[in-house]
Parts: structure tokens; C-alpha cells; sequence
């Protein structure tokens, strides 16, 4: 009953993800990408940066947006490979216990059951936590080296809540992937649903809204029948984990953009504003709150619905 | 008896040979040649031209030829003699017959009142005494006309006088354009709409110039004097023109700090101070606050109408800006103006709009409410 053991297992889970394979091969494929976008982000700010000789805000912002065409941007990776490396750590955590019969042997120690679920999510996202923010740093770190920018401490603040909302992100795809190696027993069945999920969200999911859309475009043109087509297509482009996601990046690491609602709203307020002027650090975040709260709301829900399940789950040893 | 025939005999000879040696000589002897015209005496104003009609007669029965000239004609009068349009000294006239010839006489501008006499002469001798009267006193070769000299308007109006250059003589004159100002006024001539410096009046004609005055920006309250002038190398014509100042209107808006940027939540409220200045020398009346601001924006002026403000006083005026609640966080320029009737000042602000921390409270709510609920979880689930 004592925290000692939670963190016990903890550290066990870490040192089994850093032995494992499969993470060498999942780093190894996110540092890749990463690198690689960083190199093309390089070679693209400085002509970006020649193009504009005014000076430019939030320069140092673009090494993690810009690309030169080749190589996608560090922001556009991160919002693809996130879900596999989550799905990746979290699809086998509860049922491959289960199939080895080792999870009914550690609940024979004097465990808490919820311990184990615990801290295998505590686990993976200690891991994915540190493996981002060593890559947030890097990129950081080598663009400062590389370009000579300065970095300014608003900057470092959206760069490091970028990376937390990226962590959060991760975190939704693990509990998804938890939840899955909770409900099915066999760990491939868990991975492929979690990847399917995940395929239907990055790839499918923009086609059927789009489809939608097109079924449900307003035969009559008029400004009420517009906003209304518009809010109930971003609705449903809002369901999608990763738009929401791209919404609170964009919103973090582009300092201009002051609104994620109506374009039409937004062009009746253009005439008066002073366009391409960035927001404070707090206001963009301001600006993306909803986007925020749901996507940690759906991380603590999609966890606490997998608890729910673990801990009524029958755990019996295998025979 | 007999000497005394003789001496008449003599006498006879004598003058017939004089008359034959006479005789032999061309005929330039006087009184063959007689002049003649209707118009012995005329009377006429300054600067008309007047064309007589002069015949000459030849009362002999022979060809005469005389001279004509004109003398007691004063020195600036000018005339000419023609004839089937040739100018003509002599003229010849045939036995029992007249000629017709003109004398143009030109009687210039600048001429005193009075009769004036001259001759016509044919070989010198006076045939012909002719008299002209001037009605008139004659007038200036050049004049320089204001319709309206005197102007009256605040400091910051233009004065524009319309002038008349009028050239009263045969030749064209051109006439430089000088003015004598206080420093800092502005005066500039036009010619149909071109700024001149120099004019060019044909002979008898005139020449519209309009003067346009441009008192200094803080000018005093006065009337104020300008003398004109339009001088060549022969004239020099000088008049006036008189320009009254009643006053410069001037404001000027600003805050007390001299900050024109301001924060405001979307949906809310924000006072602005403001300060209306009247930098004028005049007191300025109903001052009018309003405002450009975005949709849906409301800014209200506490007060909105200042009645009254003394020339160098400072007034304080609050505006009550109000955000519209759809508003998208960034920034907006929103312009207030005071006016009055004769003059206005604007100041332009940045206001910075910021969302609301009502709906990130919310979100808040939101996760607090799961993390509650995991931990609702926990405490039934956890230590089983």
C-alpha cells in the first residue's frame, strides 16, 4: 500500500520499453523523420528569411513548420507518427501480461490492481515525455547552432507547449491503445484496431467529412445558410483528434493566427484589424482553450474508461 | 516826256525779264496748290486716332507739285500723310482738278485737356490750320485694378484677390509682379491658373491676375496690409490689398499620456482619457466627438459635445469603447475625431483585443470534472 511500489513498476515498465525492439525501431523512425525535416526547415528559413528582409517574428518558430516541399515539416511528422509511436507502446500493455500469465502473478504480490494500469500509462508517457522533449531540444538546439537565431522566451514557451500538447496528443493514442489491449485478448487484434483507428482518423476520416459536406452544401447562398454549413462541417472536422491537434499547433507555433472559428465572422472583422499581427503567447493559447480541453478531456476519458474496464475485469491465472 | 517813257520801257523789260527767267524755273512758286477738308475742328478723347480727309486743289492750268508737311503738332503726337494707301510727302495735282489724301493723326493717351492747333503746310506755307480739342484728361499708360481689396477670413484660409493689369499703351509691355509681406505670408500670383511672377500685356488690352494670400500658420488676429506692385522699365503701378485675420482654428486630440493603444477583452468595456487641446487663437464652439471604430464596436463620449473651449485650454473627454463579443483576438485601429465647424483632429488607436478568460475557466471546469471523475474511479475501484 505504500508508493514505493507503484514506482517500482514503473521503473520496470520503463526499462522494458528501453530493451524492447520495438521501441529502438519507433525512435529510430521518429528521429529519422525528424531529422530530416529539420535539414529541409534549414535549408528553406534561410531563403524564407532572404525572400522577407524585413524583419521576421517568430523566425525561430519555423524551423518546426516550414519545409521546402521534399521533406514534410516537424509539426506535420509529429501529428503523423505520434499516434503509431503511442499505439506502439500501449497496444499489448494489459493483455500480453495477461497471455504470458505474469499479470496474475504480480497481482499476487500485495499490489493494488490499479496500480499496474497505472503505471504502465505513467510508464509509456515518462517515456514518450522525455523522447519529445530530447527532440523538441534537438531541433532547438541545432537550429540555434545552425541558423545563429536567437530564441526568445515567448518562443521557448510555445515550443514547449507545443511539445506538451504533442505529449497529450501521444497520451490520447496510448490510453486508445490501452483501452484496446484491454478489451481484446490477443495483442494483435489490439494493434490492429488501434492502427485502424488511427489510419481512419489521418487518412479516411477528411474524405467521408468532405463527402458530407458536399451532400450537405446549402442549395440556397445565403450568409445564414453559409454559417450554418460552415459550423456543422467544423464540427465534424472537430471530432478528429488529429484536426483538433493541428488546430492548437497551428494556433501555438503561427503567432498570427487569431482564430480557429468562421472565416466569414473573421473577414467581417478584417477591415479594421491590422493583419499579421501575433498574439501573446497566452492569447494564442486562449484562442485554441476548447481545442485544449477537449483533447486532454478525451486523454483522461479514454484512460478512465479503460481503467473502469481493467478493474472489473476477472483476472484469473492461466490454465 | 520822252526819259520818262523810256524809263517805264525799261522798267517793263526788267520785269518781263524777270518774268521770263521765272518762268524757266520749275514751278515750286506758292499758292498754286490750295487745301481743304470738312473737319477744320474736332474735338476727340485721349488715345483716339483721327483720320481727316484733305483735298488738295490746283486752281492753275498747270501740273502742280508741292511738299506737304505738318508742323504745331505736339512731340508725342504722331501722323501720317497716305494716299491710295501709299505715305506720302509731295503730291501732284492736275490743272483745274483736286486730289483726295488722308492725315491720320493719333492722339495718344497721356495727353493734357485742351485745344491743340496745327498747320498744314504745302512747301512750307500754311494752308491749312486745323484744331483739335481733348475732352478728356488723359490717363496713365498702365493701371492696376483690385475689385475687392479687402478680405476678411480666419488664419487658415486662402485670400484670393482678383486683379486687373491694364496696358494703355501702343507697345507690349511686360510688367514684373512684386509684392511687400511680413515674413511668413505667402503670396503668389496666377495668370489662368499658372503661378507667374512676370506678365505680358498686349497694347491695349488687359490682363486678369488673381493674388492668392496664404497668411503664416499662427497668425495673429489683426488686419494686415500688402502692397502690390506691377513695374517695368517705364511704369511702376503700386496698390493695396488689406487682409483681415479674425483668428486661427486649431485642436488637437490626444490622451494625457500620449499613449494611443489600449487592451480590451472581447465583449467588454474600456475607458480611454482623452484630451482636446484648442491650439487655435480663437475660441472654438461645439466640439463634436465621434468615432470609426470596428462592427458591431460601440464608443460612446462622456462628454460627446464639448459647448465651449477657450483658445489654449485643455479639456478632458472620456470615450467609453465597448468590444463587440464575437470579436477575434488581435489588433484593431479604431479612429476618434473632434470637430468642429471649422476645423478637426483625429488620433488613431491600436486597441489590442484579448479573448476572454471566461470559456478558458471552462475549460478548466471541464477537466476538473474528468479528473474528478477519475478519481471518483479510483476511490471505488482502486484498492480492491
Amino acid at each position: 500500500m505504500n508508493k514505493r511500489t507503484f514506482w517500482v513498476i514503473v521503473r520496470k515498465e520503463v526499462a522494458d520499453y528501453l530493451h524492447s525492439w520495438r521501441f529502438f525501431i519507433l525512435v529510430g523512425i521518429i528521429m529519422l523523420t525528424c531529422l530530416g525535416s529539420l535539414y529541409t526547415a534549414l535549408s528553406a528559413i534561410s531563403s524564407s528569411a532572404a525572400a522577407a528582409d524585413a524583419r521576421i517574428e517568430f523566425l525561430f518558430l519555423r524551423l518546426f513548420t516550414v519545409s521546402n516541399g521534399t521533406v514534410p515539416s516537424f509539426l506535420s511528422f509529429i501529428t503523423f507518427l505520434g499516434p503509431l509511436l503511442g499505439i506502439g507502446l500501449g497496444f499489448d500493455a494489459i493483455n500480453s501480461e495477461r497471455n504470458k500469465g505474469t499479470l496474475s502473478r504480480i497481482l499476487a504480490q500485495p499490489v493494488p490492481r490499479d496500480y499496474v494500469i497505472n503505471a504502465k500509462f505513467v510508464a509509456a508517457l515518462a517515456v514518450i515525455g522525455t523522447l519529445f522533449l530530447a527532440l523538441g531540444l534537438l531541433v532547438m538546439g541545432l537550429g540555434i547552432i545552425v541558423t545563429g537565431i536567437e530564441l526568445s522566451f515567448e518562443e521557448f514557451l510555445r515550443i514547449i507547449s507545443y511539445l506538451l500538447m504533442s505529449l497529450v496528443y501521444v497520451a490520447f493514442w496510448l490510453n486508445l491503445a490501452i483501452l484496446f489491449s484491454v478489451l481484446f485478448k490477443q495483442p494483435a487484434t489490439a494493434a490492429l484496431a488501434g492502427i485502424a483507428v488511427w489510419l481512419f482518423f489521418s487518412v479516411f476520416y477528411n474524405m467521408i467529412v468532405e463527402l458530407l459536406g458536399n451532400a450537405l452544401a446549402p442549395s440556397e447562398v445565403t450568409l445564414e445558410s453559409l454559417l450554418n454549413y460552415e459550423s456543422i462541417m467544423m464540427f465534424l472536422m472537430r471530432l478528429s483528434p488529429s484536426y483538433l491537434f493541428g488546430e492548437v499547433t497551428t494556433t501555438l507555433l503561427y503567432p498570427t493566427v487569431n482564430t480557429l472559428g468562421s472565416s466569414i465572422l473573421a473577414s467581417q472583422n478584417e477591415m479594421f484589424m491590422i493583419p499579421d499581427t501575433p498574439l501573446s503567447f497566452l492569447q494564442s493559447l486562449l484562442v485554441s482553450w476548447p481545442q485544449l480541453t477537449a483533447m486532454i478531456a478525451a486523454t483522461l476519458i479514454c484512460f478512465a474508461i479503460s481503467y473502469y474496464i481493467f478493474m472489473r475485469q476477472e483476472i484469473r491465472s492461466r490454465s | 516826256m520822252k526819259a520818262t517813257l523810256k524809263k517805264g520801257l525799261v522798267m517793263w523789260l526788267t520785269a518781263l525779264l524777270l518774268m521770263l527767267t521765272l518762268g524757266v524755273m520749275p514751278a515750286y512758286a506758292a499758292g498754286e496748290l490750295d487745301l481743304y477738308t470738312k473737319h477744320a475742328s474736332i474735338a476727340v478723347t485721349p488715345g483716339e486716332k483721327i483720320s481727316y480727309s484733305l483735298e488738295v486743289i490746283n486752281n492753275t492750268s498747270s501740273i502742280q507739285t508741292g511738299r506737304l508737311s505738318v508742323s504745331g503738332l505736339p512731340s508725342d503726337w504722331t501722323y501720317s500723310l497716305q494716299s491710295s494707301s501709299y505715305s506720302i510727302d509731295r503730291i501732284s495735282v492736275k490743272p483745274e482738278s483736286t486730289e483726295t489724301i488722308t492725315l491720320r493723326v493719333e492722339v495718344p493717351y497721356l495727353v493734357d485737356k485742351g485745344t491743340y492747333s496745327f498747320n498744314v503746310n504745302v512747301d512750307g506755307i500754311s494752308k491749312l490750320p486745323l484744331t483739335i480739342t481733348v475732352t478728356e484728361q488723359g490717363i496713365y499708360s498702365t493701371e492696376l485694378t483690385v475689385d475687392q481689396p479687402n478680405l476678411q477670413g480666419h488664419a487658415k484660409s486662402n485670400f484670393n484677390f482678383s486683379a486687373k493689369l491694364e496696358n494703355q499703351s501702343a507697345d507690349t509691355q511686360n510688367y514684373a509682379l512684386q509684392y511687400t509681406a511680413e515674413p511668413g505670408w505667402r503670396v503668389e500670383f496666377k495668370v489662368s491658373g499658372d503661378s507667374v511672377t512676370a506678365v505680358q500685356v498686349d497694347p491695349f488690352a488687359s490682363q486678369t491676375i488673381s493674388i492668392n494670400v496664404t497668411p503664416p500658420d499662427q497668425v495673429e488676429a489683426g488686419t494686415y496690409k500688402i502692397p502690390i506692385r506691377a513695374v517695368n522699365n517705364d511704369t511702376s503701378v503700386e496698390t493695396e490689398l488689406e487682409v483681415v485675420i479674425t483668428g486661427s482654428y486649431a485642436l488637437k486630440l490626444s490622451t494625457p499620456s500620449g499613449v494611443l493603444s489600449a487592451d480590451i477583452t472581447a465583449g467588454g468595456e474600456k475607458k480611454l482619457d482623452l484630451t482636446v487641446q484648442n491650439t487655435g487663437t480663437i475660441e472654438l464652439k461645439n466640439i463634436n466627438l465621434s468615432s470609426v471604430s470596428p462592427t458591431n464596436w460601440e464608443v460612446t463620449f462622456e462628454p460627446a459635445v464639448i459647448e465651449s473651449l477657450p483658445a489654449g485650454e485643455t479639456v478632458n473627454v472620456q470615450a467609453i469603447v465597448k468590444a463587440d463579443k464575437a470579436s477575434i483576438a488581435g489588433d484593431y485601429v479604431a479612429s476618434i475625431t473632434a470637430r468642429t465647424s471649422e476645423t478637426s483632429d483625429s488620433a488613431v488607436f491600436r486597441i489590442t483585443v484579448e479573448t476572454s478568460m471566461l470559456w478558458g475557466l471552462i475549460g478548466v471546469l471541464i477537466i476538473l470534472v474528468v479528473i474528478g471523475g477519475i478519481y471518483y474511479l479510483i476511490r471505488k475501484y482502486g484498492r480492491r
